[in-house]
């Protein structure tokens, strides 16, 4: 592991960077993480994509050191929202809010839309599992306005991630799918894409 | 490939239709009638005077040379592409665009035949064939001071596969392409013939240039996959070494551009694992 993480530090090229990156993050030790979280920062797009898929591996044990990462640090923050939307852990929620409102890129937007409805609530009491889950609602229903169509169909998967499951009696699911049919609205900006899939999560959500 | 500068000319204050029309009316600012004449365009404006002005300002063109003249071809080449983005309503523009087709300077000829792609403009595929007769040494050769091609021969092509028209003469044009020595070009023509025939072996030639060694030729197989459409390069996109907002919006364009199998189901289910 140690001579992994020094492999790394020590990568003077892009290719070096990439290669070792990728080891870390093949080796499932959650040490690991602290440094595949500083490799987001280091503005190589291939060693990153590596890395976020190495801490989404780590799963919960990464969650600490991404949310540890300098605010300041745009580039790397970024890729931290890819990795806590895969991760799905709850502690991740107060910044893929703040991502789906409030980022300026278009892909960190829809990777937080997504991220959003796949987080995993079974390990929280019931009360704090319908806080969690209207808050996730509220965010990805002002999302349904998105000017990007990218994003408005990552607010369509992630409605239909947080509605699958749910009984349809509850007002959760209602407004989940309230949002699914906005998205279904053929106005003149929106994508044919965005209204097929909106279109599939209706249809699934109706069959279950 | 994809439109070189399309993005607005500043980030400005949002502005409204009038006043946009009003910026373009004007004459004595040109920076103003260049973003007056890329808002008509962005916003898909329906006014019954955006096509009109649009005219009136791609006209405005004068002949090119060093250090004059520049900036007032910004706002024809503005003017053309706003014009593409405006059909059915500026079919009355395609005798200007096809006039402009012959224009000197090169920015322009690309983004009349750009718009006239757009527009589906039939009228136009004889001068576009026209054009490229010369094939890649002569329309495809590089000039003698600059990187640029004697034609914008990606624009020229790929006008050809948007206006759609499967015939021998154009499919005979087109063919040559094939070998030029730049990928980007081969790209073209590939997506152009997939386009007019929908034969698997040019979605096929696109999938091969997914593997390139350069980034910049794996984008443009990505979007020209898209734009024609070809469903059985889903997989292979996904997998393309590029970034997921790209392929995202070539797996749109299968979905929305294409048919058969895959269906939509397996698609979608394509992008969704990329976000």
């Amino acid at each position: 592991m140690a001579e992994q993480i020094t492999a790394l530090q020590q990568a003077d090229s892009a290719q070096d960077l990439l290669r070792a990156t990728q080891e870390l993050a093949a080796s499932a030790d959650a040490s690991a993480a602290p440094v595949l979280v500083e490799v987001l920062g280091f503005n190589n797009p291939g060693a990153a994509v590596a890395a976020v898929e190495g801490l989404i591996s780590l799963g919960t044990a990464a969650v600490d050191a991404l949310l540890q990462l300098d605010p300041e640090n745009y580039g790397a923050r970024a890729w931290a929202v890819r990795a806590l939307a895969g991760i799905g852990d709850v502690r991740g929620l107060e910044l893929l809010l703040d991502a789906l409102g409030s980022d300026v890129a278009a892909s960190v937007r829809r990777a937080a839309a997504k991220g959003l409805g796949q987080l995993q609530l079974d390990e929280l009491p019931p009360d704090q599992q319908q806080a969690v889950r209207r808050q996730c609602l509220g965010a990805l229903l002002a999302a349904t306005s998105d000017g990007e169509w990218v994003v408005r169909y990552a607010v369509a998967v992630g409605l239909e991630l947080l509605a699958a499951g749910l009984p349809p009696r509850l007002p959760e699911w209602q407004q989940a799918r309230a949002g699914l049919v906005t998205l279904l609205a053929a106005a003149p900006d929106n994508a044919p894409v965005v209204q097929r899939r909106a279109h599939l999560a209706l249809l699934r959500l109706e069959q279950q | 490939m994809v439109d070189a500068d399309a993005s607005p000319p500043q980030a400005g204050e949002p502005i409204s239709e009038q006043e946009a029309l009003r910026r373009l009316r004007q004459s004595e600012d040109s920076s103003q009638q260049y973003y007056g004449a890329w808002w008509l365009g962005r916003m898909r404006s329906q006014h019954p005077e955006a096509v009109p002005l649009l005219q009136q300002a791609l006209r405005q063109r004068r002949p090119r040379d060093s250090g004059d003249g520049v900036e007032e071809n910004a706002v024809a080449r503005n003017a053309a592409r706003a014009l593409g983005k405006l059909a059915p309503a500026a079919q009355t523009a395609i005798p200007d665009l096809l006039d402009t087709l012959q224009d000197a300077d090169d920015g322009l000829r690309e983004a009349a035949a750009r718009a006239l792609g757009q527009l589906a403009a039939s009228e136009a595929i004889e001068a576009l064939c026209e054009k490229l007769a010369s094939g890649p040494a002569g329309a495809g050769a590089q000039q003698a001071n600059s990187p640029r091609l004697v034609e914008p021969c990606e624009a020229l092509l790929e006008a050809l596969g948007d206006i759609g028209v499967n015939e021998p003469r154009v499919l005979a044009v087109v063919k040559p392409f094939l070998a030029h020595e730049r990928p980007l070009i081969r790209s073209a023509a590939a997506r152009t013939l997939l386009q007019l025939s929908g034969e698997a072996r040019w979605g096929e030639l696109l999938v091969d240039l997914l593997d390139h060694p350069q980034l910049q030729v794996r984008r443009a197989a990505l979007m020209d996959l898209g734009a024609a459409g070809w469903r059985p390069g889903f997989k292979a996109i996904a997998a393309t070494l590029a970034e997921n907002s790209l392929k995202l919006m070539a797996l749109r364009g299968l979905v929305e551009q294409g048919n058969g199998d895959p269906g939509d189901e397996a698609l979608l289910a394509c992008m969704d694992a990329l976000l």
